[in-house]
């Protein structure tokens, strides 16, 4: 195992290794790749935090706990509020910021604040021949050149090793309702999550639990004032779905929504777990064509959650659906025989293949993993 | 007039692109020296280049023709949406064939319950707006001019809402793209975009043209707000203005625009518009919210802008109210003008940290006095970003030169201070030179991008990379 200390120990390893490497943070998001591992935890430590500016700079191996703890301290958040996959993949360890980064992991709050790539500011990495590259920094927004911050996002790793991740961070909100709406059909529910998004009441979370309860819940956040008016005016508005109830303590709405990012409601079931995005309009069809064992719905109808027997190959159940279904929980030789990623038109595969090309040219970073199967390791 | 570079022109493919597409597209291909013109830079800033013909396509499958019959004869492809980008984005270093978007201008759909639509390039965002408006919906990105929605997106496009609603990275979900082998791709579905393969859409947002042809975007809408209000308060000085700005955007007051205009702003605004503003830094702010929620904001801005020495604090959330207290914003560009009769703006766009905004505008400052330049300042303050206009007697090449050494050296204090040479306006050709200074090594990897995805540099040459790379 490789464990650089410092972004220069990190591109000498690099540029030293002739094997494929396994770039890993904290490893609790369930990826396992044949390869050396390349551990960042050693990266480590907020570097600079200045609240007036709303922004953060960390390495990349630093917990996210510490973040998180650092940011509530001067009350400020992760607005795109980062799901934890421990729970869900019965993993250990502890999350890194450079994880979240690279797999643009996003919760709930997605549909109103962006996702974790819309907060990125700017990114330290190194690259497959060992060059350390930064790119962004520490501005709200330039215009100078390509976007190479936004393309290491959500790149898993393919790309670059993350050194350091700077990014964007808001005041966290005062207090938060959430309604709830019982005992409503997939239909009823999407058009209920959709009216709410569309209104002007600036939802930060709608998400629909099929199953004893059919509820569909909706968050507000904010100042108390502007709170209670916009869950008073949501109920008005979304009365004739179906009988309405607000949960105001906003601990326990917190909760809810905690419950809800990181998918609670599957973490004792069995079954292999798979993570939909569709257009939200589609979701009650596509949902129908799982037949999945268990579902939970968030971003209004947006991301379909589903938990379905171990080994299914879902894509190939489902056929076309205009999204893409990434396989998240599943035996290692399942998600090595379907891929977690859904595969792209060959059109794309080969952009993707020759900007990978550019960043990794010896094709030691993370292989296999977002690759066409007949480029990649298997 | 600025010297643009020139680059070596293949006059055979030309010559034989032009017959071919000329055969094609009839009246639709046009060589007539003043439309040449029109579609090379309009600005007085960089001298024009104009290109060798100018093409108007009405569907992807013309423009992939186009790129194609380009592609085969190694002849430059230059897209136009409007034409008012500031750099160069559109001049014609090596010659070749505009390609006009403004006959693709049909809004396709809008999805009001997925909150998005799909547009042509060639839709402007006034159009857009207009279509939308009954629906209960917008698109927020307003940068000055009535630009193009796909000019918009190549420039990666911001403007005065950015600070609630981001920039045009943060509202395009999806793109159709004609590749410079004339290979039609979608980017992204209208579904969320969740790890399958790389962000391709952010890619294309801001590439200027160099990477492809933008042929149709999908957007994320927004819906109108229930309420707005707006409110303005004068300031001693550019510092505390800022430090007012950091304290309300700590305090989590969702602000949707807020404007600093510096004295001289105020003044030449005073003396255009016939206002009595106090002769000091002003702040102006709007609120996007519900009725009480907008309302809630402006006062509680007017309490903390007390702390830091604001005066004359006004807000409203009227209309017609609102229209008189943003006068002097709208009309600042006409006062500018004015303030200097004859002279030519010249619009630097540095974007820093905004806790270093007060120190980059006191420098932007000084540094006007040091040259013996006549400028006015206004910014952007909530995302850190202000522009100096210059306003420059173009005859005069002491002073033009003066004005250069302005921009370069404002460019290297907020490179200084962990900033940018450009929020908001690109890189185009004007840039060049500053984006290796900022980034280093990482524009050795744009390099290898542009070559990867067009081997023959045919889109949008002598943009954004320098020639050598």
């Amino acid at each position: 195992m490789l464990s650089p200390n410092s972004e220069s120990e990190l591109a000498e390893m690099i540029a030293a290794t002739s094997g494929d490497l396994v770039i890993r943070g904290g490893g609790t998001r369930g990826v396992s790749l044949p390869g050396a591992e390349l551990n960042l935890s050693g990266l480590s430590g907020v570097e600079f935090y200045e609240p007036g500016s709303l922004t953060i700079v960390a390495a990349a191996g630093t917990p996210l706990a510490e973040i998180e703890s650092v940011l509530a301290a001067e009350n400020q958040r992760l607005a795109f509020e980062p799901m934890d996959h421990r729970g869900l993949l019965g993993t250990t360890g502890e999350p890194t910021i450079g994880g979240v980064v690279a797999a643009n992991v996003s919760g709930p709050r997605r549909i109103q604040a962006g996702a974790c790539r819309d907060f990125l500011l700017g990114v330290r990495f190194v690259d497959g021949a060992g060059a350390a590259i930064k790119n962004g920094g520490r501005v709200m927004k330039n215009v100078t050149g390509y976007d190479l911050v936004k393309l290491l996002a959500g790149s898993w790793g393919t790309l670059g090793a993350l050194s350091q991740v700077s990014l964007k961070v808001l005041p966290r909100s005062e207090t938060q309702i959430t309604l709830k709406i019982r005992g409503v059909d997939v239909q009823t529910a999407v058009a209920a999550m959709s009216a709410a998004l569309g209104s002007p009441f600036e939802v930060s979370g709608a998400a629909f639990c099929p199953g004893e309860d059919d509820t569909v819940m909706i968050r507000v956040e904010g100042f108390e004032p502007s709170v209670a008016y916009r869950a008073s005016r949501l109920s008005d508005l979304l009365m004739h779905f179906g009988e309405i109830s607000q949960t105001h303590d906003a601990e326990k709405s917190a909760a809810i929504w905690t419950a809800i990012r990181d998918v609670n409601d599957f973490h004792s079931t069995p079954g292999d777990v798979w993570r939909l995005s569709v257009k939200p309009s589609d979701a009650p069809e596509v949902s129908q064509r799982l037949q999945a064992d268990g579902l939970l719905f968030d971003w209004a109808g947006g991301l379909i959650w589903a938990c379905v027997a171990e080994g299914t190959d879902l894509r190939a159940r489902i056929g076309s659906f205009g999204g893409h279904a990434t396989l998240v929980r599943a035996s290692a030789e399942t998600k090595q025989r379907l891929g977690m990623f859904e595969p792209q038109p060959s059109s794309l595969e080969a952009i993707s293949a020759g900007l990978r090309a550019q960043f990794d040219p010896r094709g030691i970073f993370n292989q296999g993993l977002m690759q066409a199967p007949a480029l990649g390791a298997f | 007039m600025v010297k643009a570079a020139t680059l070596p022109r293949n006059e055979t493919g030309i010559e034989t692109a032009l017959g071919i597409l000329k055969q094609r597209f009839g009246d639709r291909l046009q060589t007539g020296k003043s439309i040449r013109e029109q579609h090379g830079h309009t600005t007085t800033w960089i001298e024009n280049q104009p290109p060798d013909a100018v093409v108007f396509p009405q569907n992807t499958a013309e423009v992939s023709e186009i790129i194609k019959a380009c592609a085969a004869h190694k002849v430059p492809v230059i897209p136009f949406g409007v034409g008012t980008s500031l750099e160069g984005h559109v001049n014609a270093p090596a010659g070749g064939i505009s390609v006009d978007m403004g006959q693709m201008d049909q809004i396709l759909a809008v999805h009001a319950e997925d909150l998005d639509c799909v547009v042509q390039p060639g839709v402007t965002r006034e159009q857009l707006n207009t279509h939308l408006r009954d629906q209960g919906l917008f698109f927020p990105i307003d940068p000055g001019a009535n630009a193009s929605i796909g000019g918009m997106t190549a420039t990666r496009a911001s403007g005065t809402n950015a600070v609630r609603y981001g920039t045009m990275k943060d509202n395009v979900i999806a793109l159709e793209v004609v590749m410079p082998n004339g290979e039609i791709i979608r980017t992204a579905q209208r579904a969320k975009k969740s790890s399958a393969g790389y962000d391709l859409t952010r890619l294309m947002v801001g590439s200027e043209g160099t990477l492809g042809l933008i042929t149709e975007i999908t957007l994320r809408l927004h819906g109108i707000p229930e309420a707005m209000s707006s409110a303005c308060c004068s300031f001693p000085s550019v510092d505390a203005a800022c430090q007012a700005v950091i304290a309300t955007i700590q305090y989590g007051i969702p602000v949707a625009r807020m404007e600093l205009l510096d004295t001289a702003s105020v003044k030449a605004v005073n003396a255009y518009a016939k206002l009595t503003l106090t002769e000091s830094p002003l702040l102006m702010l709007e609120f996007h919210g519900t009725k009480a929620g907008a309302a809630e904001q402006a006062d509680a801005f007017g309490e903390l802008a007390e702390d830091f020495g604001g005066t004359g604090f006004e807000w409203t959330s009227n209309a017609e109210e609102r229209n008189r207290l943003w006068k002097a914003r709208h009309e600042y560009y006409w006062a500018t003008l004015q303030s200097r009769p004859g002279a030519s703006g010249i619009a630097t766009d540095v974007c820093v940290p905004i806790s270093r905004l007060a120190d980059c505008v006191a420098r932007a400052n000084e540094m006007l006095e040091e040259l013996g330049l006549v400028g006015l300042i206004v910014g952007h303050v909530g995302d850190g970003n202000f522009h100096t206009t210059l306003l420059v007697d173009m005859d005069d090449a002491d002073e033009l030169a003066r004005a250069e050494e302005y921009v370069g050296r404002l460019n290297d204090v907020a490179i200084a201070m962990d900033g940018t040479c450009t929020g908001e306006h690109g890189i185009g050709q004007g840039k060049r030179p500053y984006l290796t200074k900022e980034l280093g090594g990482a524009t050795r990897y744009m390099a290898a991008i542009k070559t990867a995805f067009d081997p023959d540099n045919i889109m949008n040459p002598g943009k954004i990379l320098s020639d050598e790379a």
